[in-house]
């Protein structure tokens, strides 16, 4: 059976790890309007300048490929060891190595930033705003995202009672199993909505001196991420409503573990999709752009964190990767950083603890 | 209607977004009974404290070229009061102009062209 958690994780590793290289290393960098989180410049496109810039980004998505490839051939060949606790162990910290693929990326950022101070490119410190669209543009509706949530955490209330034996229509399940994957299923559910309300809230971006294709940029690109939180929410209850019956009825481990496969390649083919039709946003009012966007460079530590102490907004949207982020300088962005550092700290050492007390390889005797 | 605020300038912020509105009304992009965003939207909008924004509505309120209330907001005035008359600040700072133009060897003509585009 630890083949089907193998395949489960495999699944998560492989195609998150080629999407962030294929999202933050493209072949054409100097083609885009971002290069590793610093904003296309017109000087940049000159003789000299063009040369360091295809040179910083060349060596920095080798680097990114190298690492990718990798991490790859290590989730390959973990594929074929037995599940032992340090193999178990190198796969979960596979999972967390994905965080060196932004490595390259703020060197690339910190290099390109030099560049920038070398050929005497400052900020201009523009800010601007369309007075029509201020927060007037949404594309989420919110009983999308709450009536899947709600029905996820039916769902997980269901579980816990079913696995405590209050539900009496079947025997209690072995392990509290159930418990534990429905739980970790609706806090996921419980991220969904925080981070969907974020992402329609986040500030219009003002690309045009037109309001309407304001608007209609705005409106498009908040609307790919609500349909992709909406997405996401709606196949995490309906696999998460599986799950329980699954559990109560059949109690088939291998159906089970089959189910999370199959629930990792939708979430997966979701995010895909979620990003595609954000770069068709992006492609599509390309040639609407008539105003050169603020350059806020200097606020973005290596491209991937945002501190900005002038800014009183909490969310923006990301440089690296896909979505939204937080202003650290926000004392709310401060919190939200520190905790997410916490757990990542947590995370990585409950994981060596669990290795180092053997717990780790009963992953797929435990279900 | 696009407000460009720039973070380097020696004018206040709030004044630059009221200048910009001011403007917005003269020109027409702004019509009588136009809604602007609220406080908080703009000045989130912006990433600005919300009391900058709101001196910038007090001000325009006290100028007479916006009305505020608790159900509508801050809305453009109907009809603005027409005194007729350059205030002294505007003088002033007309002068200022003026004399910048003619010391950069700008001709008189060019000058009242440049008024007639504006106005």
């Amino acid at each position: 059976m630890t083949w089907v958690i193998k395949l489960v994780l495999f699944i998560c590793i492989v195609p998150s790890a080629v999407l962030l290289f294929a999202i933050g290393f493209p072949k054409n960098p100097e083609k885009k309007k971002m290069i590793f989180g610093v904003r296309d410049n017109p000087k940049f496109h000159e003789d000299g300048p063009a040369v360091k810039v295809k040179a910083i980004a060349s060596s920095c998505r080798k680097s990114a490929l190298m690492i990718t490839a990798l991490i790859c051939l290590l989730s390959i060949i973990l594929m074929f060891l037995p599940a032992t606790n340090l193999t178990m162990l190198a796969w979960i910290l596979l999972v967390f190595a994905m965080l060196l693929i932004a490595v390259p990326f703020g060197k690339g950022n910190v290099e390109l930033k030099n560049l920038k101070k070398e050929l005497g490119i400052t900020r201009s410190g523009i800010v601007y705003t369309d007075l029509s669209n201020a927060n007037v543009i949404h594309s989420l509706k919110l009983p999308w995202i709450i009536l899947p949530n709600a029905i996820a955490l039916a769902g997980a209330i269901a579980a816990v009672l079913i696995d405590f034996g209050v539900f009496g229509i079947v025997p209690a399940v072995e392990k509290y199993a159930l418990t534990m994957l429905s739980l970790s299923l609706l806090i996921v559910a419980v991220l969904f909505v925080p981070i969907a309300v974020m992402m329609d809230n986040t500030r219009n971006m003002v690309i045009s001196k037109d309001s309407n294709i304001n608007a209609n940029y705005n409106r498009a690109k908040k609307k790919t991420w609500a349909d992709l939180m909406i997405a996401m929410s709606w196949t995490n209850a309906l696999f998460l409503t599986a799950f329980v019956i699954l559990f109560t009825f059949v109690n088939n481990d291998i159906i089970t573990l089959i189910g999370f496969l199959c629930y990792m390649v939708i979430i997966m083919a979701i995010v895909v999709i979620g990003a595609k039709n954000q770069k068709n946003v992006e492609n599509r009012y390309e040639r609407d752009t008539d105003l050169e966007l603020q350059d806020d460079d200097d606020n973005w530590i290596l491209g991937m964190f945002y501190y900005n102490p002038n800014d009183t907004r909490l969310n923006v949207e990301k440089r690296f990767g896909y979505g939204g982020t937080v202003n650290i300088a926000h004392p709310a962005g401060k919190v939200i950083m520190i905790v997410s550092a916490l757990l990542v700290i947590f995370s990585i050492a409950f994981v060596i603890w669990s290795a180092a007390t053997g717990h780790l390889e009963n992953i797929g005797s435990g279900i | 209607m696009i407000i460009k605020i720039d973070e380097y300038s020696d004018v206040p912020i709030y004044m630059q977004i009221r200048n910009q509105i001011v403007m917005g009304i003269s020109s027409g992009e702004l019509k009588g009974g136009d809604q602007l965003p609220t406080v908080r939207a703009l000045a989130l909008e912006i990433g600005i404290n919300t009391m900058t924004v709101s001196k910038t509505y007090q001000l325009l309120k006290s100028e007479g070229y916006i009305m505020t209330d608790r159900k509508n907001g801050a809305r453009v005035r109907e009809n603005i009061a027409q005194s007729g008359v350059i205030s002294d600040e505007n003088k002033t700072e007309l002068r200022r102009i003026v004399s910048e133009a003619r010391l950069s060897g700008v001709s008189k003509n060019e000058l009242k062209k440049l008024i007639d585009e504006f106005y």
